[in-house]
């Protein structure tokens, strides 16, 4: 995207809190937060670049968010920026959304729980 | 063909929202002690209840969007994570409250007591949420449902005088000597159970389900303009053979059977057998309904995948979390606390917490970015924020009254 077509996105409005969807269309996270690349404390020197958008995050980012903190950050779940394909009424990425590490509670609570409950692996009928 | 099964998830969420266990306990309530001098509030709630469905169906079917994804995104995490936290706990008494219906009314079919149907009622809600696709589940339910229009042809067999009934419900004649407190409280639970919040994520969360696009916001609007009504007429007919039968003898409405005298009243056993399917239908139709709802509503603020359409295992947490709502209803009603009066609290705690999903669904149907040219029309504008005014109200008037009236004692 040039300098010319860069139109404003609103953070809060248009990525924090919006739904992520995989390349099926299933869901897969709600934006809990933006991480950035490293913003200089106190002077910044000039020529520094600008901060971008490196990754959207989940996790321990929607307890931030409502407490304040910097958790851990193997505690945040981090979906790259490269996957994003689209920006509309929901988030859409460009890969599937199984294997990725925002999905790991679902993941456990099927293989633990729900797969092991009979006619869960079926359709419903 | 297409249009008449796109009615039934109207009829559906008209008969098992509109007419469930809370519905019937508190039109049966207020049409023993106050006649139909309360019947406008039901009129009142039915026009809203269109309005508000309306608004949320046509939300989710432009954006592709349900309530609680919705309500998270414009309220940010702080304020919706505390909304959800009200409206599942909301939810969760009225899933309580309506799985201790079915135990009730199967109760009265078996005479079985009912503490041992609530596992077996709260498995069936569990078993037909597991298995069984979302348009079944809704044309058989829908379908027995019907069976409650027998509160209707009571009402005609047992020849009211319709001068009576028309003078209560015109506000001309008080029958009770009811005080205006207690009144009022009455009429916020009436609201409440005519505007109940889960209808509105189960509505949304349904039209998502069945994959609705522009093309099927018509038949959005058939179902509501349908569905509705026909759910708020029969919920007058339940008050006017409460106020037929109950009001003159002075019978206080404290459990089912009252609820259901009325009918066998008029029409002996055989009625009372249709409506017993029809309340077990309805408000099992119900139970389904509020526990979707109450894992549509956590998926939806967490992002997770959910959906009947899925299997189980692609939306494991969905599942889970129903599961837990259900454990957790039949634990509370197994301490044998009592349905009816579960059922009473739930309507004004609906009322209560109406205005934390209202408000948020109301912003983002004005909303371009979402809506296109589909955003609210002036006219609808007026009406919900007329509707808002309503709505405010109910939920503010409903703690003091209840503290002031000793909830309706």
């Amino acid at each position: 995207m040039t300098a010319q077509q860069r139109s404003t996105v609103d953070a809060d409005l248009h990525l924090l809190d919006r739904q992520i969807l995989d390349v099926d269309g299933a869901p897969v996270v709600t934006v809990g937060d933006i991480e950035l690349t490293d913003i200089p404390q106190g002077q910044i020197p000039p020529g520094t670049p600008a901060p971008q958008i490196t990754a959207l995050l989940s996790g321990a980012a929607l307890a931030t968010r409502i407490f304040g903190g910097r958790p851990p950050a193997r505690l945040l779940h981090r979906i790259e920026w490269k996957h994003l394909a689209k920006i509309g009424a929901a988030i859409e990425l460009s890969v599937s959304g199984k294997d990725l590490v925002a999905t790991w509670t679902e993941r456990w609570v099927r293989d633990r729980i729900i797969s092991r409950i009979p006619g869960g692996t079926h359709d419903p009928e | 063909m297409k249009g008449l099964l796109g009615l039934a998830l109207g009829i559906l969420t008209a008969i098992g929202g509109f007419v469930d266990i809370g519905d019937l306990v508190v039109s049966s309530v207020v049409g023993s002690r106050f006649g139909l001098n309360l019947a406008w509030v039901i009129v009142v709630g039915v026009i809203g209840i269109c309005l508000f469905a309306q608004m949320s169906g046509r939300v989710a079917a432009i954006s592709g969007r349900a309530s609680f994804e919705v309500i998270r995104e414009r309220l940010g995490p702080r304020a919706a994570l505390a909304n959800l936290a009200a409206s599942f706990l909301v939810n969760l008494l009225t899933v309580t409250a309506e799985v201790g219906g079915v135990a009730l009314a199967l109760q009265l079919a078996s005479s079985v007591n009912y503490l041992l149907w609530i596992p077996l009622a709260a498995f069936a809600v569990w078993l037909v949420v597991w298995r069984v696709k979302f348009k079944i589940m809704e044309n058989v339910i829908g379908f027995l449902g019907l069976c409650l229009v027998i509160f209707g042809v009571a009402l005609f067999m047992l020849h009211p005088n319709w001068n009576d009934l028309g003078g209560q419900a015109a506000g001309l004649v008080s029958p009770g000597s009811e005080k205006p407190a207690t009144y009022w409280y009455f009429a916020v639970g009436l609201f409440g159970a005519a505007m109940t919040p889960y209808e509105v994520f189960f509505y949304s969360s349904g039209a998502v389900e069945e994959k609705w696009g522009l093309k099927d916001l018509a038949q959005s609007r058939l179902n509501v303009l349908v569905g509705f009504p026909l759910g708020g007429l029969l919920s007058i007919s339940i008050a006017a053979a409460a106020a037929v039968v109950l009001l003159p003898a002075g019978i206080q409405v404290t459990s089912l059977s009252e609820v259901l005298l009325p009918v066998t009243e008029a029409g002996g056993k055989l009625f009372l057998a249709v409506l017993l399917i029809g309340v077990v239908a309805a408000v099992f139709g119900a139970a389904l309904e509020t526990t979707l709802s109450s894992g549509y509503m956590v998926a939806q603020f967490f992002g997770w995948t959910w959906g009947k359409f899925r299997r189980p295992v692609h939306a494991a947490r969905f599942h889970l979390v129903m599961i837990g709502v259900l454990l957790a209803g039949i634990g509370v009603l197994m301490t044998g606390a009592d349905p009816v009066q579960i059922t009473e609290y739930s309507v004004i705690f609906s009322a209560i917490a109406l205005p934390l999903t209202y408000i948020p669904i109301l912003i983002v149907a004005n909303d371009p970015e979402y809506m296109g040219e589909h955003v609210n029309g002036k006219l609808m504008n007026a009406a919900a924020i007329v509707y808002l005014v309503l709505i405010l109200a109910a939920s503010i008037a409903a703690i003091p009254l209840m503290i002031v009236t000793g909830a309706g004692a």
